[in-house]
This record gives structure tokens, sequence and C-alpha cells, in this order.
């Protein structure tokens, strides 16, 4: 039998026929598709390649474009498609957010039309994947500091620097690399064999084990000069592109929750222990209350946020809130469901600790969990604690 | 080949449900719908067939304003027409007036295959296609588990405890199919918002006699309980006392 979700407040009952269908259609796609190899895909420390073509038929990639292919989804809609493949598991959430809000949105806003012409339509399609390389083994909370360069040699530019934890690192096709040229930091396609563009995988990682992740080098690496993205300009125009991605997060959290809520609902019923389930215990019952709890507030967050976003109205800030309380629900989500499933929990035959591990990489990726904290004191005091 | 395919929009009871107070029907408060499972294929082999043979496909429901939802669920994974027999009060219309209403629409569409669930996943009366090639005097196979078209005519298949059936029908005909038949499409999210901008022509049909009505429902009791009786031989005993408790010996 498939998830039928948790809606504890009726929100069902404001979605669009739309927004419930596409949810319902990622949700039977990730019962069908992703929950049946999750763990051997996990176990196995790979991204399941599987997936994207099946994931590029639904019309995950590219969802919220209205051209070059797009399906063109609202942002409630797209939110709830990424509740979905996280309740799956957050490295193939991980995958589309990456896709989407981090190659698809950078060079659909920032590229160029020949760029947009040459890209969109594959990586929509799911016959070429992108990453996007910001953080440095040095930088991740303070990317403005990076220390990756561009230099100008007649009609390329010479990139040198490395990049490190970049989702979708060796699987990808093209790679969005930030760089500073002249000291300000620009945007540039770097395609997959160019001289002096290498990945790496990241081993023998504890969470994420089903997504790729690993390094960028670039050593002397030359990209002709249509490959820089003439619209990018900043640091604004990453955390732009980052903004997108904690969207996606925000509403992800939410169904790493669900699942670890279900599992251990229904394993508090059915497990006997002095001669009755453990669900009738007060200490089990609250536990799960709690999460409950949380999960509907989350998704009252998720909902609005979403309604903000689809009206441009949406802050950052709103975003960073979001992320940072959904997130961490999630993670104390998983630790109680963990903690209903005793022993049985610490196994991949559940998906409890599964999300628990993933959901540690979630807190702190894409902005921390203390720097969404500081972006949010910030804009509620007025007062900036770390520049 | 023109084909229509009838659904029900049903209560997705995988979660659980609960009857309303009367027990006359499925409390339906936070539940969502869905296209009862066996029509869901028969949108599926509609979509094939037309997909193989070209023309034209039509999906038709009778129900409340809100089954505009799994029209347009059967839209998005790619039949090209839909109907609406709009009908606030349609649970209590039997499967007497629901084929009525169904035939004396679709008599003047000239349908070469007209494609039913078995029977619905709420209702499970078994009756509504059955009826409705009575009533336009057409053929009608039930319960197949494959369809192809040949030459012209259907050849249906209907699986027995010994084998399969295997009929060959002329057309126009009626089908009604059951799951397994084929393994239905997911829509595509293009699909999903391409559907949205197709109009869905709405009618209201007149209401026959339904000499049928329903008393009540009863719901077994919940509660799946798990015991250990032990491992191995040592167990034996304690099993056979066990069955007997239960009056299975």
């Amino acid at each position: 039998m498939g998830f039928s979700g948790v809606d504890y407040f009726g929100l069902d009952a404001l979605l669009t026929p739309e927004q419930r269908l596409i949810r319902n259609t990622v949700r039977q796609f990730v019962d069908e598709e992703v929950l049946p190899i999750i763990k051997e895909s996990f176990e196995a420390g790979r991204f399941p390649t599987q997936l994207i073509p099946k994931m590029a038929k639904l019309g995950l990639l590219g969802a919220t474009l209205k051209e070059y292919g797009g399906a063109g989804i609202d942002a409630i809609a797209y939110g709830l498609a990424m509740q979905e493949l996280e309740r799956g598991d957050s490295g193939v959430r991980s995958f589309c957010s990456v896709q989407n809000g981090l190659v698809i949105y950078p060079i659909y806003t920032f590229g160029s039309p020949e760029q947009k012409e040459r890209w969109l339509p594959k990586l929509i399609r799911g016959e070429a994947v992108g990453c996007f390389g910001l953080t440095e083994p040095e930088h991740g909370s303070d990317p403005g500091a990076m220390e990756t360069v561009a230099k100008r040699d007649g009609n390329y530019f010479i990139l040198n620097g490395t990049k490190a934890w970049i989702t979708n690192a060796t699987l990808a096709d093209v790679a969005i690399v930030w760089a500073k040229l002249d000291g300000v930091i620009r945007g540039f396609l770097v395609e997959r064999g160019t001289k002096g563009f290498s990945a790496a995988k990241i081993e023998h990682k504890l969470s994420m084990r089903a997504s790729d992740t690993g390094e960028l080098y670039l050593n002397d690496c030359r990209v002709p000069k249509e490959n820089l993205l003439p619209h990018a300009e900043g640091l604004k125009s990453p955390l732009m592109c980052l903004n997108q991605a904690r969207y996606g997060i925000a509403w992800g959290a939410v169904g790493a929750a669900m699942a670890c809520y279900e599992e251990a609902l229904q394993y508090a019923k059915e497990r006997i222990q002095f001669n009755k389930p453990i669900a009738s215990f007060q200490l089990v019952q609250q536990k799960l209350v709690e999460m409950l709890t949380e999960i509907t507030k989350a998704q009252l967050i998720c909902y609005r946020l979403g309604q903000l976003k689809e009206a441009n109205q949406v802050k950052h800030t709103q975003i960073s809130l979001a992320k940072r309380n959904n997130v961490a629900m999630a993670l104390r989500c998983a630790h109680l469901a963990r903690d209903i499933l005793g022993a049985n929990g610490i196994t991949l035959d559940y998906h409890a600790m599964r999300h628990l591990v993933n959901l540690e990489t979630v807190y702190t990726y894409e902005g921390t969990h203390d720097i969404h904290t500081l972006i949010l004191g910030s804009d509620i005091t007025g007062i900036e604690s770390f520049r | 080949m023109k084909v229509l395919v009838c659904i029900k929009r049903v209560p997705d009871t995988g979660g659980g449900f609960r009857l309303t107070a009367d027990g006359k029907r499925v409390d339906t408060t936070n539940l969502g719908f869905t296209i009862s499972p066996h029509e869901e294929c028969a949108v599926e082999e509609a979509i094939r067939i037309i997909e193989k043979h070209g023309g034209s496909s039509t999906v038709l429901t009778l129900g409340p304003a809100a089954a505009q939802e799994q029209l347009r669920e059967a839209l998005a994974k790619g039949i090209n027409n839909a109907i609406l027999l709009e009908a606030d009060d349609y649970e209590s219309w039997d499967p007497k007036a629901v084929a009525h209403a169904i035939a004396e629409t679709v008599k003047p569409m000239g349908f070469d295959l007209l494609l039913f669930g078995n029977e619905s996943a709420d209702a499970c009366n078994y009756q509504v296609g059955l009826r409705v090639a009575y009533l336009l005097d057409l053929p009608c196979v039930s319960g197949i588990k494959a369809l192809e078209i040949q030459n012209g005519k259907a050849i249906a298949k209907r699986e027995s405890s010994e084998g399969w059936e295997v009929y060959e029908v002329s057309l126009p005909a009626v089908f009604t199919v059951k799951e397994g038949i084929n393994v239905p499409r997911h829509p595509s999210l293009r699909g999903i918002m391409a559907a949205k901008k197709i109009p869905i022509e709405q009618r209201k049909p007149a209401r026959g006699d339904s000499p049928i009505a329903r008393r009540r429902l009863k719901k077994p009791q919940e509660g799946r309980q798990l015991e250990i009786l032990g491992q191995g031989v040592e167990a034996v005993g304690k099993v056979v006392a066990k069955l007997r408790e239960l009056g299975a010996i």
C-alpha cells in the first residue's frame, strides 16, 4: 500500500487539483521507483543514475520553467514535488534541487540566449547533468572569500581553484563555477572534458550516501569567453540560486519528517512489548504527537512560503526561516523515529536512520542552521553579527 | 477509432477510513479522491489503443463538480476529451440510473470501443458497463485482462482458473477491464499543466429511477494482532491450541 500522506490540518483542501495531482504523481513515483532501490544505492554509496531519465520524463527537471520544454508548474506544486522526493531520500531530492535551482535557474536567469539554447533543453530532458561550484575547501559559510580566480586571456578565461562538497560533481556534464574576475564574483560554464578541469568523488561519507558528492579542480582551465554567464555579477548572483534551492529544501525536509513519522507510527502500533503495542505507552505517544505537531507547523510554513514565492513577494529571510525551522524539525523527527524503532531503527530495512544521517548534511548545507539564525538575527535587529 | 472510457471518482482509502454516523457512506472528510483502480487501467488501455491505431479518446464520469479532478488526471495522461455528467447527489444513483445517463449521452457519439472498470472500488456493483452494453445493444465481455484490435475486431482475453478465455468481438463493443491488464503510466508534470487548459464538456443528466437504495455499510473490526507463540517444535502445541481457540480446527 502506498504512502497516504500526513495531513492533520486538512491542507489538501487548500491545494488546487493540479497541485494535488502533481503531489500524488511524484508520491507514487517515489513509492514505485525510489523506495525499492534506495537501500542498495545508499549502501553502495552511489547516486541511482537510472532515476535521471525517469525524473526527466515525469517533468521534474526544469519543472517551474515555462520555456525550453519545462512543465511550468507553480511554486507550491514544485515544493510538493520536492517534499515527496525527499520522503524517498534527501540525495534524490538534492539531485533535483541542484539541477533545477543551481544549474537550470542560473543559466536561465544569467545566461546568454546561446547558452540557454545549448544547455536548457538537454538539462530538462535529463540528457545532461549539471553541478554548482561555489563552496571551497576553506570557504563554506563565507563564499565571498573564495580563492578561485579567473583571468582573461584573449578569447578565453583561465580558471584556477578548487571547489568542494559539490553535489553531482562527477556526474556533471557542465559545472557552474563561481570565480573572481578582477575581484568580482562571476559565473562560468565549465564543460566536462575541458582541459585543466577534473572532478573527484568524496568517499567515506556517513551521510547522503545515495548522492554524488565531490570536488572540482581547475588547473589553468581555459574556457571560451562565451562561457561567462553575462548577467551574473557579484555574490548576489550565486545567493539568488541558493534561495531557489533552499526553498526546495524547506519543503523536502517535511517529506523526510513525514516518512519518519509514518514509519514510527506504524511500528509503534505493531510492536508488542509488555503484551501491548508500544503505541499505548504515554512516552511513545508523546513523541508521536510532537512529530505530528512539528510536521503540521512546517507544512503551514511551506504553504505560505509557496504563496509568497508564487506572488514574487518572498524575502530571502523568509526562506531562511523555513529552511532553518524545517530541517531542524525533520532532524528531530528522524531522531524520535529512530528512538521509537529501537534496535531495528539502526538498520537500512527501516528509513528513519537513513533520513537521520542525511538530514545531518541538510542541516549544514545550503547555509548552515547557525548562519540562517544569524541572517534572521540580523534582519530583526538590524545588526549584522558576522560581517 | 473512437474510444470511450468511463471512470468513477472514489475515496482514496489507502490510509484507512471511517463511516458516516448513519453508516450509509464512507466519511470523506480529509480523504483524498482517486480514479477507481480498474478504471485507471481502462484509461491506460484507451491511451495505448489510440497511440497504436490513431483516433480519439474520451473520458466520461458521472459525479460531483469535483470529479473534474479525476477527468483532468485522465487528460493529463493522454486522453483527448472529457465529459462530466454532473450530479451532486451521485451517491444515491444506483447502477441502473447511472447506466441510463451514460447510455443516453454516448448513444449519438458513435464510439467504436467503450471501456469500463470491471467494478468500482467503492460500490463494487459490477453492473454499469454491462447495463450500458445492454441499453446500447452492444456486445460485451467483462473482466478482461488483455485487449487487442486486429482488422477492425477486438480480441479480448479473460483469465480463468484453468487458463485464458479468448474472444473475438465485432466493434462497436463494450469491455469491462480488470486491474493487471497493464501498468498505468504516471501523468507527466507537463501533461498535468496542459490538461488544465482542455475544456471539459459538462452536462446535467436527467435522473432515472434508482430502485436500489443502500441501507448501511458495516466495517469489520479494526486491529491486527501479532503474537509470537514460540519457536520450532515446542511451539506446535501452542499453535494447535490457538487454532482451536479461534475455531479453525
